[in-house]
């Protein structure tokens, strides 16, 4: 067994606890600023794909074009799927699989569709927003 | 030696799932669900694709960035606009309608879920009950029939698989009108490919949730009866009972008798019936119905939402169960 599954054995054997730790305020931009540019992501993902498209080939394309040193958790990929889901902004079929049981796979809807240009729009100019104004306090400009 | 290596995958996988539900311990039954079903299918993939089981779980996230992902999802977003029942906890709702909701036992006035219960069991539920009673007895009928020649079996297939997929319909219908989540993951039938004909056939009878639903088709038909006749009862009496103040004041008669009859009597200075053989009660006595009926109604709306949760919980049960736990699922 490797290192990580004896770590995870420990904490099975372990008394379970919660100690809440509150997140300090860098933590917590980090977070607001990945949910959002992660579902744009996503979508996008999902749009370029010319099949409907399972969720561990979206987890594998996000993790393989993934910059250096950030770290994408693929696992995060399917709380997203599922609420953009229930907003009705992917649809899901299951497709069957060669490899083993049949496979959710994912749509744009035509709401999905609509959002994710929109977000394209925002995204674009507030980038461009945003490195002009860090320009000035990194000498990049 | 490849076995091996599949076995201590298997495990290791299974440690993940178990550490990921008990760090989701006491969030929504579904939303847990759901969570595994993800996790056990990604790494299931991802570890068909060629990654070591340590790699795939690495990549996935640990179960408390998992867990706390899917409790983040849920809290923060507008999805479950057709459950309330789950969010009201983390969701700030706008604060006319958390007072109106929050009021001691007139609150069940504002309640959405009371209203749905109504709707479900005095109406749609029933009714839906009817057709997969039918349903279920029609073809369980035949699958008993011919069960001594072959055709049976396959039968049998049709009948469980129809019980699945009439219980995940229930479990929507459930969903929006009596505010109990269910989960959006479908857990696939352990087993059912790359495996012959019969092997095929034989997963789908020994998976406990084939079982469970086609249990819940035929025992739902009694309940819902049971509970259609309360409800029914309950709201055509009180509203009847509410009606008379306002039937009063129309100066609409209540009945209409006939006169022969002798019925006669004296109350609060009047007689009843009057001359024309029309009942009309006293305004006291009108008013003091009108209450009683309010009360009984206000009642039957909190019946009516007790129901609601427990019927909810137990189609989320059935569409929980975990075969898994004991077949877990296969990874080569």
């Amino acid at each position: 067994m490797g290192k990580y599954s004896e770590l995870l054995a420990k904490q099975y054997c372990t008394e379970y606890t919660t100690n809440f730790v509150p997140p300090d305020i860098a933590d917590k931009l980090l977070r607001d600023l990945s949910l959002g540019t992660a579902w744009l992501v996503v979508l996008a993902a999902i749009a370029r794909a010319a099949t409907p498209i399972h969720g561990y080939e979206i987890a594998r394309q996000l993790a393989d074009e993934a910059p250096e040193g950030l770290s994408f958790k693929q696992g995060t990929l399917y709380p997203m799927l599922r609420s953009m889901e229930a907003d009705g902004l992917v649809k899901s079929t299951l497709v069957a699989s060669h490899e083993g049981p049949a496979r959710k796979c994912f749509t744009l809807t035509a709401e999905g569709r609509r959002v994710l240009n929109a977000w394209c729009e925002t995204w674009r100019s507030t980038n461009k927003w945003v490195n002009r104004v860090l320009g000035g306090i990194d000498g990049t400009r | 030696m490849e076995h091996a290596e599949s076995t201590t995958a298997h495990k290791i996988v299974r440690l993940y799932i178990a550490q990921l539900a008990l760090e989701l311990e006491g969030a929504d039954a579904a939303l847990r669900h759901d969570a595994i079903i993800d996790a056990e299918q990604h790494l299931s993939a991802a570890i068909l694709a060629g990654a070591t089981a340590d790699v795939a779980i690495t990549e996935y996230g640990t179960p408390a960035e998992i867990a706390r992902a899917y409790m983040d999802a849920d809290s923060t977003h507008r999805s479950w606009r057709s459950a309330p029942a789950a969010t009201e906890h983390h969701t700030v709702a706008t604060p006319t309608r958390r007072h109106l909701h929050e009021i001691p036992v007139f609150g069940a006035w504002f309640d959405r879920r009371a209203w749905g219960a109504i709707a479900y069991f005095g109406a749609v539920g029933f009714i839906l009950s009817i057709g997969y009673f039918i349903w279920s007895v029609t073809i369980g009928s035949l699958v008993i029939g011919l069960a001594p020649i072959v055709i049976g079996i396959p039968l049998l297939v049709l009948l469980l698989g129809s019980a699945r997929a009439l219980c995940l319909f229930e479990g929507k219908v459930v969903q929006l009108f009596l505010g109990v989540r269910m989960p959006q993951r479908t857990q696939p039938i352990q087993g059912a490919d790359h495996v012959g004909f019969w092997q095929r056939i034989w997963c789908w009878l020994r998976d406990v949730r084939s079982w469970l639903s086609l249990g819940y088709l035929l025992g739902n038909f009694p309940v819902s009866l049971v509970l259609f006749v309360i409800i029914a009862v309950l709201t055509a009496s009180s509203v009847v009972l509410m009606s008379l103040p306002f039937m009063h004041f129309a100066g609409a008669p209540i009945a209409q008798v006939d006169l022969d009859s002798g019925v006669n009597i004296q109350a609060f200075g009047e007689t009843i019936p009057d001359e024309n053989g029309e009942v009309r009660l006293p305004l006291i006595v009108s008013i003091g119905l009108g209450v009683v009926g309010f009360l009984m109604f206000t009642g039957t709306l909190w019946i009516a939402r007790g129901f609601g949760w427990m019927y909810g919980h137990v189609v989320q049960a059935i569409q929980v169960a975990r075969p898994q736990a004991v077949n877990p699922p296969r990874i080569q």
